[in-house]
C-alpha cells in the first residue's frame, strides 16, 4: 500500500513539473546580457528569418551570408520564404516572447506595433555613434521608435517605382510615357484599341495585405490620407482620399487596367508586365529591372524604361517606400552575434556587392553616386528624382486590423459591388474602435 | 532488478500505467493544458499588442462574435465548402473504391496514383490550382476555350460563385483520395459469400450493391464523413493561396478569421473565444449525426 502510495506521489510530482515546465511562459526567460560583456563565440549558431527577396534569382543573398559565416566562424541557421509566410512566423514568436529567432524581419508596416510592444532590441546598444549619419535619414527614421532609438536597419530599400515598356509606347504612337494619370489611361485605352497590349495595367488587388499598399499608394498620390498623426481616421472624410478610390474604380471600368488584377497578387502582375501583355507597372519593385534582362522568364528584355509616377490634375504625385530592416527580437540568446550579422549584412561593401549582382538599392546615400554603380544602373538618376516624393505605410499599432477591414470593403467596390464613399465608410465604421489610437 | 520486475508482474495496474504514463504526459502537456488555458483566455480580452487593455471581460468576447458579421459570414461559407465537399467526395471516393476493388491489369499503379493528390502537400497543391484558375495563362481557360466552351477567357476568381465552386473543386480533388483509401478498406472486408448469396437470390449488382454493399460501409462512411467535414473547417492554405480570401472576403473560411484575430490583430481571447464557439457550433450537430448513424447500424 505504500508502495503504491510512494508511486502515486512521484508520479503526480513528474507530471505536475512537466506541465508547469511547459506553461512557464517565454518571456519570463533571462534576458540578454549586457553587451559589453557579451562576444560572438566562434562556432555560435544565429538564426535569421526574412523573406527572399524577389530579384534575388542567383541567391545573392546566401551567398553574402556565407561570406559572414567564413569570415566571423558564426554559423547561420538560414529561414526565407515569401513575405507572407516569413510575417506569419514572426509576430506571433515575438509576441509570445519566443526567443528562436536571433535576427529577424522588420516590416516598415510594424514599427508602430514593436515600438509599443517592446518586442525589439535598441540596436543604439551595438551601433558605433554615428554608425548610421551616412544612411538615407528617412530610412533610419522610419524605424527608429519615439525613444529615439534605432530597432531595425534596412536590408531591402524597397521603393517603388513607374515602369514602362517604351517600345510599346512608341508602337501605339507615343514618344513619352504618361505625364498624368488621364494621359496613363488614354494611352491604355489606344494601345489596348491597336492591339499592342491586352491592358494598360495588371494591378495586384487580391484581397490580401499588398492592396493595402496599393490602397496607400493612390491616396498618396491623390495627396488624399488614410489616417492623421494621432492615429484618427480621416479615409471616409477626405475628398482626395475618395477620389484616389474612385480613380481605382474607374481604371477597371474603364478597361485602361486589367479586372483579372482582382485575383492577382504582386508576383502575378509583374509576370503579366514580363510577358508583355502590359504596358505600364506603376509601382514596381527597384529589382523589377533585373527581371527585365532575364530571357528566361521575360519577353520583354531591353524594352522596359523608368519614368516618374504621373501626376494628378493638382499636380501631385508620390511614390510608396515599403523598406524592410532587420532586428533583434528582445529575447534573442545570440544578441552581440546577431548584431554582427546586421552590420555585415548592411554594410557598404555588402551593399555594393548586392546592387551589382540583383541591383538593390542601397541604404548609404553615397552609393548612388558611386562610379562603378552608376555606369551599371544609369537609371538611377530616375530613381533619384522619384525619391523626395516616396512615403511610407500609415504608422498605426493597429495596421494589421486596418489592411484586414480596409481590404475587404476596398475589394467589394474594386469588384463593382458597393461605391467608393460606401467602402470607406464601412471600413471607417468597422474601425471605430481605433479611432484615434495611435 | 528482479524485485523490480517482481513488482510489476504482481501489479500489473502499476505496469500500465507506467507504460502509457510517458504518453499521458505528452497529452496533458501539449493537449489538455493549452486546451484549458485558450478556454481562459476566451473570457479575457487578451490584446498582445495592446498589454495594457488585458482584463477578464467574461462572456464579452463570445457576444461579440456572434455580432461580428466576417465571423458569421465566414461560419456559413465554411459550412457551405464543407458539406458540399464531403458530398462530393464521398460520391466519387465511393465510386472510384468500388472500381479499384475490381481485378484489372495495373490496379496497384492506379491505386498508387490516386493516392498522389492526398499526399502532396496543401501549400503545393493550392500553388498549382492558382495557375490553374490564373485568368490570363491558366489551364481552365485554355482547356475551356479549345473545347469551345467559352469564347474568352474568364476571370474565374472574381465572381463570388465560381470561386467557391473552384475551391471546392480544388478540395475534393485533393481529399478524395483518402475516402478512397478509407471505403476501399472497407469493402474488402465484406465477405465474398454474402454478395454470392445476394447474387444467388437473384439480386441485381445495383441492388446488392444498395442493400448490402453500403449498409456494411456505412461505418466506415460516417468516419470518412466527419472528418472530412471537421477538415474542410481547418482549411486554411487552400484559400490563402487561391483567393486570399476574396472576392471581398465570400470565400473566407472561418480557420483565417481565427487565424487573423489571433496571429496577425493578436487578440488572443477574442480569436480563443472564435474558435471555442466554432468547436461548439460543430459539435452539436455531429453528435447528432453520429448518434442516429450509430442506432441505424445497430438497428440494422
Amino acid at each position: 500500500m505504500k508502495t503504491k502510495k510512494l508511486l502515486w506521489i512521484i508520479s503526480i510530482i513528474i507530471i505536475a513539473s512537466f506541465i508547469l515546465a511547459a506553461c512557464a511562459p517565454a518571456a519570463e526567460e533571462p534576458a540578454a546580457e549586457e553587451p559589453a560583456a557579451e562576444e560572438p563565440a566562434e562556432g555560435e549558431t544565429i538564426t535569421v528569418l526574412f523573406p527572399k527577396h524577389e530579384a534575388d534569382f542567383k541567391n545573392a543573398f546566401d551567398a553574402r551570408i556565407r561570406e559572414f559565416e567564413a569570415e566571423t566562424g558564426i554559423t547561420v541557421n538560414l529561414i526565407q520564404g515569401d513575405w507572407e509566410s516569413v510575417a506569419n512566423r514572426v509576430i506571433p514568436e515575438l509576441a509570445t516572447g519566443g526567443s528562436a529567432f536571433d535576427v529577424v524581419e522588420f516590416d516598415n508596416g510594424w514599427v508602430a506595433e514593436w515600438c509599443g510592444a517592446g518586442w525589439a532590441t535598441s540596436l543604439n546598444d551595438y551601433m558605433e555613434p554615428g554608425y548610421t549619419d551616412d544612411m538615407i535619414p528617412g530610412l533610419v527614421d522610419l524605424f527608429t521608435c519615439p525613444d529615439g532609438e534605432v530597432y531595425g536597419l534596412v536590408w531591402n530599400n524597397d521603393t517603388r517605382f513607374f515602369y514602362y515598356n517604351a517600345d510599346y509606347l512608341a508602337e501605339a504612337g507615343f514618344d513619352a510615357p504618361p505625364a498624368t494619370w488621364d494621359e496613363l489611361i488614354e494611352q491604355s485605352l489606344a494601345a489596348k484599341e491597336q492591339g499592342v497590349v491586352e491592358y494598360g495595367h495588371a494591378p495586384y488587388w487580391i484581397q490580401e495585405w499588398a492592396l493595402a499598399n496599393e490602397l496607400h499608394f493612390y491616396t498618396y498620390v491623390f495627396g488624399g490620407s488614410l489616417v492623421d498623426d494621432q492615429g484618427c481616421i480621416t479615409m471616409n472624410t477626405d475628398p482626395k482620399t475618395l477620389a484616389a478610390v474612385e480613380f481605382m474604380i474607374e481604371t477597371l471600368e474603364s478597361g485602361a487596367y486589367d479586372p483579372a488584377g482582382l485575383t492577382y497578387n504582386q508576383v502575378d502582375a509583374q509576370d503579366v508586365f514580363l510577358k508583355g501583355s502590359t504596358l505600364f507597372n506603376p509601382q514596381g519593385i527597384a529589382g523589377l529591372l533585373t527581371y527585365t534582362e532575364d530571357p528566361t522568364i521575360s519577353n520583354v528584355v531591353g524594352q522596359v524604361e523608368i519614368g516618374l509616377v504621373p501626376t494628378t490634375a493638382s499636380g501631385s504625385s508620390a511614390a510608396l517606400t515599403l523598406p524592410e530592416a532587420y532586428a533583434i527580437p528582445v529575447n534573442s540568446q545570440h544578441k552581440e552575434a546577431a548584431w554582427k550579422f546586421i552590420e555585415y549584412m548592411t554594410s557598404k561593401e555588402t551593399n555594393i556587392k548586392l546592387a551589382k549582382e540583383i541591383g538593390i538599392l542601397p541604404i548609404w546615400v553615397d552609393l548612388f553616386s558611386e562610379p562603378e554603380l552608376v555606369s551599371l544602373y544609369p537609371f538611377w538618376a530616375d530613381f533619384q528624382a522619384q525619391l523626395p516624393t516616396a512615403r511610407g505605410l500609415s504608422v498605426i499599432t493597429w495596421y494589421n486590423d486596418f489592411v484586414d477591414i480596409t481590404n475587404a470593403e476596398l475589394h467589394k467596390a474594386l469588384s463593382g459591388r458597393q461605391t467608393a464613399q460606401e467602402a470607406l465608410d464601412n471600413a471607417a465604421a468597422q474601425l471605430s474602435n481605433f479611432n484615434c489610437v495611435p | 532488478m528482479k524485485t523490480i520486475k517482481k513488482f510489476f508482474i504482481d501489479n500489473e495496474h502499476v505496469l500500465g500505467w507506467a507504460m502509457s504514463g510517458p504518453a499521458l504526459i505528452a497529452i496533458l502537456a501539449i493537449v489538455l493544458v493549452p486546451m484549458i488555458q485558450s478556454i481562459g483566455q476566451s473570457f479575457q480580452n487578451l490584446d498582445l499588442a495592446r498589454p495594457a487593455l488585458n482584463a477578464f471581460i467574461g462572456l464579452e468576447n463570445y457576444a461579440n462574435l456572434l455580432k461580428d458579421s466576417r465571423y458569421t459570414s465566414s461560419l456559413v461559407s465554411t459550412f457551405r465548402f464543407s458539406v458540399i465537399s464531403v458530398i462530393f467526395e464521398l460520391i466519387l471516393g465511393v465510386s472510384i473504391a468500388v472500381v479499384l476493388n475490381k481485378k484489372f491489369v495495373g490496379r496497384g499503379f492506379v491505386r498508387g496514383l490516386m493516392i498522389l493528390p492526398w499526399a502532396m502537400p496543401s501549400i503545393v497543391n493550392a500553388a498549382m490550382w492558382k495557375w490553374i484558375y490564373n485568368a490570363n495563362f491558366g489551364a481552365l481557360n485554355a482547356l475551356l476555350s479549345q473545347l469551345g466552351i467559352i469564347e474568352q477567357y474568364q476571370i474565374w476568381l472574381s465572381d463570388p460563385f465560381w470561386a467557391t465552386v473552384l475551391v471546392i473543386l480544388a478540395n475534393v480533388w485533393k481529399e478524395t483520395p483518402f475516402t478512397v483509401l478509407m471505403v476501399l478498406s472497407a469493402l474488402q472486408t465484406i465477405p465474398e459469400e454474402v454478395k454470392e448469396a445476394a447474387r444467388v437470390d437473384g439480386s441485381s449488382a445495383w441492388n446488392t450493391f444498395i442493400k448490402i454493399t453500403i449498409p456494411l460501409i456505412a461505418p466506415t462512411l460516417m468516419i470518412v464523413s466527419i472528418l472530412q467535414f471537421l477538415w474542410g473547417f481547418q482549411t486554411f492554405e487552400l484559400i490563402t493561396v487561391v483567393t486570399g480570401g476574396g472576392p471581398f472576403s465570400t470565400t473566407e473560411l472561418v480557420a483565417i478569421r481565427i487565424y487573423q484575430n489571433t496571429f496577425r490583430s493578436l487578440r488572443f481571447g477574442y480569436g480563443s473565444a472564435m474558435a471555442y464557439l466554432t468547436a461548439l457550433i460543430l459539435v452539436i450537430p455531429l453528435v447528432i449525426y453520429a448518434r442516429s448513424t450509430y442506432k441505424r447500424m445497430v438497428n440494422y
